[in-house]
Parts: C-alpha cells; sequence; structure tokens
C-alpha cells in the first residue's frame, strides 16, 4: 500500500444547535466557528493552505447558497477552495485526501445550513429517484421506518429496545452544552409518546435543528503546532450503496461494513471494540443497532461508548452531522469533552452517512498517537 | 502532486437542447460507457467516481448522485459529490486528479452533468440573496454589467462579441457532439436582439441536456494504455469572497492567481506561446476577450484584440474553442469537465475534425459564481 502521511483534526468549533436561530444567516453562524476554531489553533486565516465545504443548496433553499461563505471562510485574497454538496464530513474526508496528494498541510473544513428555512422532510423526498421513487410521497421519515420495520423483523429487536437506545442517548445529550435536546429521558417515557411513522416514536426522531461547524486539519509537522494534543486519523473510508430501496437489504448496512473493514486495515485496528469511544451519525435507534452490527459494535456493552455527545437524537444539523461526529471524537481525544469525557480516550470511531436509509457511509478511526513512523 | 496522473478516456453525449431519449440516469450513463470505452476499461475496474453538477434546482432532483449510483457502477464504491457553481465540471475533474495523486486510487472515473431540459434554468439561476434586491434575471443578468466595464475600461468596439459569438459557431460545425452547429454571418449576431445589453440573443450559450465523463489514473496504469494519455501537468481551483471592496469583477483576481498557479507548476512561463489551444468557459460572447486578459494570454485591453486580428481562430496562433466552446453548448454542470476533456482529447490527437495539430500543452478553464470560481489544468502530451 502507499505510504500515507499523518494527518490530524486540530481544532473544532460548533455553534449550540438549535431549532431555529431566526437572528442569523447561515454565513452569520459559521463566521463565529471559523474565528474560534482558528484562535483554538493559535493561528490566523492566512496560514491556512485550503478550505473546503459541505453544504446542500435545497436546505438553503436556494441556487449557490454556499457561494456566500466564501467570505466568512476567507476567500481574501483567493483562497484554494472546493465544495461539496454532502454532509461536511465528506468534505473532512477529501482534505485528507488532499493532504495525501502533498497538495496541502493544513485546511479548514466547514458545515452550515438553516434547516428551519424550509420543511426537510418534504425537500428530502427530492433525492430519492425522480421517476420512481420520489413521486409516491417518500421521505427520510417513512423511508426509516421501512428500514427499521425491516430490521426489527431480522433481529427480533423490539420497540423497547430502540427506546432503550433513544434512552440512552437522550442522557448523553443531557451533558453536552451544544446539544439541542438537553432533557433526558427514560425508555419508558419515549415508549410513550406517538408514532411519527411506525415503528418510529416522536421519542425516537431527533427534531429539526441547525447549527455551522468549522473543523482544522493539519499534516504532522504542523500538527503538533497548533494542538496540544492532536487527534490522528489513524484510517478512513466511504462506500455509497445504490439507493433503490426494494434492491437493498435495508436491515444491513453492506456499505458501512466495508468501509469499516477498510479503515480499521488502514488503521491497524482489529476490531471496533478496541477503541474506546464511537460516533455514529445514527439519526433513529433502528439506524444505531444496524450500525453497531455493521461494525462489529456490541451495542449493550459499556465499552467503547458509543455516542457520549447523544448523538444525532439530541441534535441533527442537516449537512453536519458527520462532521460533528468527527469533532466531537477531536474532542474525546484531546481532552476538550468536558462532562462528557470517555476516560482514558486514546482510540475513537467517527462516522458519518448520507443519503436515505444509510445509503453512504464513511468511516474514521482516529488516535491520540500517531499511526505511522 | 505525490505522483504523475494522466487522463485515460474522455467519453461526451450528443447535446442538445433537450434528451427526451433518455432519463437523467440514461444521459450520464451515455458519458460514462463512452469514457469507459475510450480508456479500454469497464466499471469494476474503476477504484473511485467523482461527480459534479451545478445547483440541484436545475432538475428538481437533490443530491441526484444517490439516485444515480446504480448507472454509475458506484455500488459499494467510494464517491463524492463536487459543486463549485459554473466551474464544478472543472473542479470536479481537479478532484479525482487528486484521489489517484493520493496514491490511494489507481483508476478514478470523474463524471459531470446538467439535464436543463427536466427543468427551468432561468429560475434556478436566479438566486435571491437575503438583504439584497432581487435584480438579477438569470446568469446573462448577473454577467452583463460586467461586459459593459470590460468595454469601457478598454475602448472594446462593438463588432468583437459579435465575431467571438460567429467564430464559435464556425468551430461547432467542426464538432459532432455540439449542439449549436448552425453557421451564422457578423450581421446575424449584430441583428439579434439585447437580452442584456451588451449581450444579444446570439451571443449568449444555449441551455442544453448533456454530460462529460472522463477515466483518470496513475501514471503506471496511463504507461500500459490501449492509447497516448494526457499527462496533467498542474491542475488548481481557487476562490474569492463576493462581498470584497477591492474586486476587480472584470478581471477577478482568483483568475489571475489560478492561472498563474497552475502555469508555474506546468513550467510554463510565456502561455501565448507555449501553450497551443485552450478551451475557456465562455457563456457570453465577451468574456472570451476577457479571459484572455485574466489568463495572461496578453495584457490588459489586449484581449480583444487578438479576437480583432482573429489569432484565436481555428488554424491560428492561438485557437480557442476548437469544440464551439460553452456559446455551441451549454449543459452548465458538464461545461467545464467538457473544456478540461476537450483539452485532453487535444493533447492525445484525438479531437477529430477540429483538432488542433501539434498540440504539446493545452489548457482547460472554467469559472462559476459571480466570477468568483476558477477551476483550470494544463495537459500535455509529455510526461
Amino acid at each position: 500500500m502507499t505510504k500515507l502521511r499523518n494527518v490530524a483534526v486540530v481544532g473544532f468549533a460548533q455553534a449550540p444547535i438549535v431549532a431555529r436561530d431566526e437572528h442569523h444567516t447561515a454565513q452569520e453562524m459559521l463566521y463565529p466557528q471559523v474565528r474560534r476554531a482558528l484562535a483554538d489553533c493559535g493561528v490566523e486565516r492566512s496560514e491556512i493552505d485550503y478550505q473546503v465545504a459541505g453544504s446542500a443548496d435545497y436546505i438553503d433553499g436556494r441556487p449557490f447558497g454556499f457561494v456566500s461563505a466564501l467570505d466568512v471562510m476567507g476567500a481574501w485574497p483567493p483562497a484554494q477552495d472546493l465544495h461539496l454538496e454532502m454532509d461536511a464530513a465528506f468534505a473532512a474526508y477529501y482534505a485528507w485526501l488532499r493532504m495525501q496528494a502533498g497538495d496541502c498541510d493544513t485546511a479548514i473544513v466547514c458545515g452550515y445550513g438553516k434547516a428551519s428555512e424550509g420543511e426537510p422532510r418534504r425537500i428530502l423526498n427530492l433525492q430519492l429517484d425522480p421517476y420512481y421513487q420520489a413521486a409516491i410521497g417518500l421521505d427520510p421519515v417513512s423511508t426509516a421506518a421501512l428500514q427499521a420495520s425491516q430490521y426489527m423483523a431480522r433481529s427480533g429487536a423490539d420497540d423497547r429496545d430502540l427506546a432503550a437506545v433513544a434512552a440512552r442517548n437522550r442522557a448523553a445529550g443531557a451533558r453536552n452544552p451544544e446539544a439541542q435536546v438537553r432533557a433526558g429521558a427514560s425508555a419508558d417515557e419515549l415508549l410513550a409518546t406517538p408514532w411519527v411513522v411506525a415503528p418510529l416514536r416522536q421519542g425516537y426522531l431527533p427534531p429539526l435543528g441547525e447549527s455551522a461547524v468549522c473543523l482544522v486539519l493539519a499534516a504532522e509537522g504542523k500538527a503538533e503546532t497548533m494542538c496540544d494534543r492532536p487527534a490522528w486519523i489513524h484510517g478512513v473510508d466511504q462506500r455509497i450503496e445504490l439507493q433503490t430501496l426494494g434492491a437493498r437489504d435495508l436491515s444491513r448496512s453492506v456499505g458501512a461494513k466495508l468501509a469499516a473493514e477498510k479503515a480499521f486495515a488502514m488503521a491497524g485496528l482489529e476490531s471496533a471494540g478496541a477503541v474506546d469511544v464511537v460516533e455514529l451519525s445514527a439519526a433513529n435507534p433502528a439506524e444505531e443497532l444496524i450500525l453497531c452490527e455493521a461494525l462489529g459494535l456490541d451495542a449493550q456493552a459499556s465499552r467503547p461508548v458509543i455516542n457520549p455527545s447523544g448523538g444525532p437524537l439530541t441534535g441533527n444539523p442537516l449537512m453536519m452531522t458527520g462532521l460533528i461526529r468527527l469533532g466531537e471524537a477531536f474532542r474525546q481525544l484531546s481532552g476538550r469533552a468536558g462532562a462528557r469525557a470517555v476516560d482514558g480516550a486514546k482510540r475513537a470511531i467517527a462516522h458519518a452517512t448520507s443519503g436515505h436509509c444509510l445509503q453512504q457511509n464513511a468511516v474514521f478511526v482516529l488516535g491520540s498517537d500517531r499511526r505511522w513512523s | 502532486m505525490k505522483r504523475p496522473v494522466a487522463v485515460v478516456g474522455v467519453g461526451q453525449t450528443q447535446h442538445s437542447s433537450r434528451r427526451a431519449d433518455v432519463s437523467i440516469a440514461g444521459l450520464v450513463r451515455e458519458a460514462v460507457d463512452r469514457a469507459l470505452l475510450d480508456a479500454g476499461l469497464e466499471h469494476k475496474d474503476i477504484d473511485a467516481i467523482v461527480i459534479g453538477k451545478a445547483p440541484d434546482q436545475l432538475e428538481g432532483v437533490m443530491q441526484p448522485e444517490q439516485y444515480l449510483a446504480g448507472a454509475l457502477g458506484a455500488h459499494l464504491k467510494p464517491l463524492i459529490r463536487v459543486h463549485t457553481a459554473g466551474s464544478v465540471g472543472a473542479s470536479t475533474a481537479l478532484s479525482a486528479v487528486t484521489h489517484v495523486a493520493s496514491g490511494l486510487f489507481d483508476r478514478v472515473l470523474t463524471v459531470a452533468f446538467e439535464k436543463q431540459s427536466e427543468g427551468n434554468a432561468m429560475w434556478a439561476l436566479s438566486p435571491n440573496l437575503p438583504f439584497t434586491a432581487p435584480l438579477v434575471a438569470g446568469a446573462g443578468g448577473y454577467f452583463a454589467p460586467y461586459c459593459r466595464a470590460y468595454i469601457a475600461k478598454t475602448g472594446c468596439p462593438p463588432h468583437i462579441g459579435p465575431l467571438i459569438a460567429v467564430n464559435a459557431r464556425a468551430n461547432a460545425a467542426r464538432n459532432p457532439y455540439a449542439h449549436l452547429r448552425e453557421p451564422m454571418t457578423l450581421e446575424d449576431v449584430m441583428n439579434s436582439p439585447y437580452l442584456w445589453e451588451p449581450i444579444r440573443y446570439l451571443e449568449t450559450c444555449p441551455s442544453s441536456d448533456g454530460a462529460c465523463a472522463m477515466v483518470v489514473a496513475s501514471g503506471d496504469v496511463a504507461k500500459k494504455g490501449p492509447r497516448k494519455p494526457a499527462w496533467v501537468k498542474s491542475g488548481y481551483s481557487y476562490a474569492e469572497a463576493m462581498w470584497v471592496p477591492g474586486r476587480d469583477q472584470v478581471s477577478p483576481r482568483a483568475g489571475r492567481v489560478c492561472a498563474k498557479a497552475v502555469y508555474d507548476k506546468a513550467g510554463i512561463r510565456d502561455p501565448w506561446n507555449e501553450i497551443q489551444v485552450a478551451e475557456i468557459y465562455v457563456p457570453f460572447a465577451w468574456f472570451e476577450a476577457m479571459w484572455l486578459e485574466n489568463l495572461g494570454f496578453c495584457d490588459v485591453g489586449q484581449g480583444w484584440k487578438i479576437i480583432d486580428r482573429g489569432e484565436q481562430k481555428f488554424g491560428a496562433h492561438l485557437p480557442i474553442n476548437p469544440s464551439g466552446g460553452v456559446l455551441a453548448s451549454n449543459p452548465i454542470g458538464a461545461s467545464g469537465m467538457l473544456r478540461l476533456g476537450e483539452a485532453a482529447l487535444q493533447v492525445m490527437g484525438r479531437a477529430g475534425e477540429h483538432q488542433v495539430p501539434d498540440v504539446k500543452n493545452a489548457l482547460g478553464h472554467a469559472y462559476g459564481g459571480g466570477a468568483q470560481y476558477f477551476a483550470m489544468w494544463v495537459v500535455s502530451n509529455e510526461l
């Protein structure tokens, strides 16, 4: 295999996730995060080689929404730049690739978007095959419910199992000052919430939320000067699957499984159980259980700790949920996780997804030590 | 770049105003199949896919790469989706180059498309920015003031735009894939109505359905391929902020910086004499004169004189857009990749009827946003 560079997450800043920030545009929400992330690294924007962002025009409700972000990301004088129409975690993946290509040593990765400007359930219907699937009115909750049903039928998991997963995330979210849902809830309380689309209850789904995030990546040589405890990327991989819902076994995530295998091999990680903390982009409890199975995690075990941040169930800002997972992994490994810190965390997994029913998955393995000598 | 990268296959669709014979997936697949055939490869040989297109509002499908995963042969492969406005076709291809240069992928399929007949481009390209008067009437309404400013600044005479438009059509007549191939005269253009003064109807790009795909590969793979590859000497994407008092929207700084970076990396000191053909992004005729200056082919104020002397025509000193360019075919998301792909075909010596003789270096260029995003590469017939 090709020789890889050690690249680390060295800074991260996030606006608290809220249902609707009616006072700020997406760019106004992002600007303070860029400044905070750079200040955290002790550098000015002029010291950063590359910028890359993830957002979606349909979430912004207008074409070219990302163009306005150039100003707040600092594209003056002109900057090397790219924008992905994806969760910003994939932008982080691309920045990492660019460092592997030797084209840059430092990068900022931004995610933004105001989901409250539109109706995401209707908008995300437009991700589906326009000829055969979008027209029948499926939305992300109804497709997720199909997936949850299929998973429950195969695995034997029941309503109570889903409630237990949601309750654990809710308890964790209470310790995360940037989570949107900070009130804990017991499994019994969640079981009493109404169906949104069976078998998914209101208590199993995140509310609509928005935020803005900036993550800083740096290659070995620079990373140490920007951060006292960099979170080194040991391995990363991402895979997409066919969209066609009827052509996939929705009860399994073969894409997440393959991405994990490849990322673990790159990281020299024998199994997911060997890490201390895992952050999954699971927007409902069935997705979390499907991802645990795909990654080879025991959802019942006390280690690794799964979603100590509360995960997407306590805050799911579209197009940045995945990047927040990467940021949370950095916080855990760099001693910045506050009340939700996992004791002695040395290795972490961060996961991102895109599309309906976990269609695309990215898996990052991070460690507090360099991967390659 | 950590290791050499080359283009080993190029494919494009027939471009037209309405490809009613194919779905969005069918259109994309037409370009992908041709690129794979050209490279002598199959889907199973591809390690990753990089796809780009302009705003999703053009077709009304959000993140269509998700629906297209099957048609792209992407199942269980890495895929990223790029969107950098009009420059996207070019920045998408450059992202594929990064994939290969990283050492982690040997053969990457890159594709860009737009099926504008599925929606309404005028609506999709008229963003309503917060706190700004909604004055924009499509891209032409946005860019016409820049053309006026260019004319005012340089004394560019009124026949230059029409000359550029006529030349684009003459070139497109030699390109079997082009959307608009009917020849036209200077009078035809001069007599066509203004859409956004000084931009006339016949100085405006069409709204097209079309796609372009390329296979980008490592040097080792390229050397073993069935045909001569196009070596990527350099490629960069630069962007500049929107609300900066010092911005020059006639000759944007990001374009100048990007061109310099690309030439420096490719070892080109005198682009006018060291580049034999350029495919540049000209959606409205006047931009050809503007970009000649911005790209450093001449000094400020000299771009229109190159046009006036005809030095950019097919068979002249530096043929610009021998394919007919964006003025002949504009499937927006694909237009940038078509420029880079046509540049690659020229150095491979496989551009057909519009082949320029003895091409060593070719420039492919695209821009987007409010003339804020620039992406370009120099390809060569030698490593």
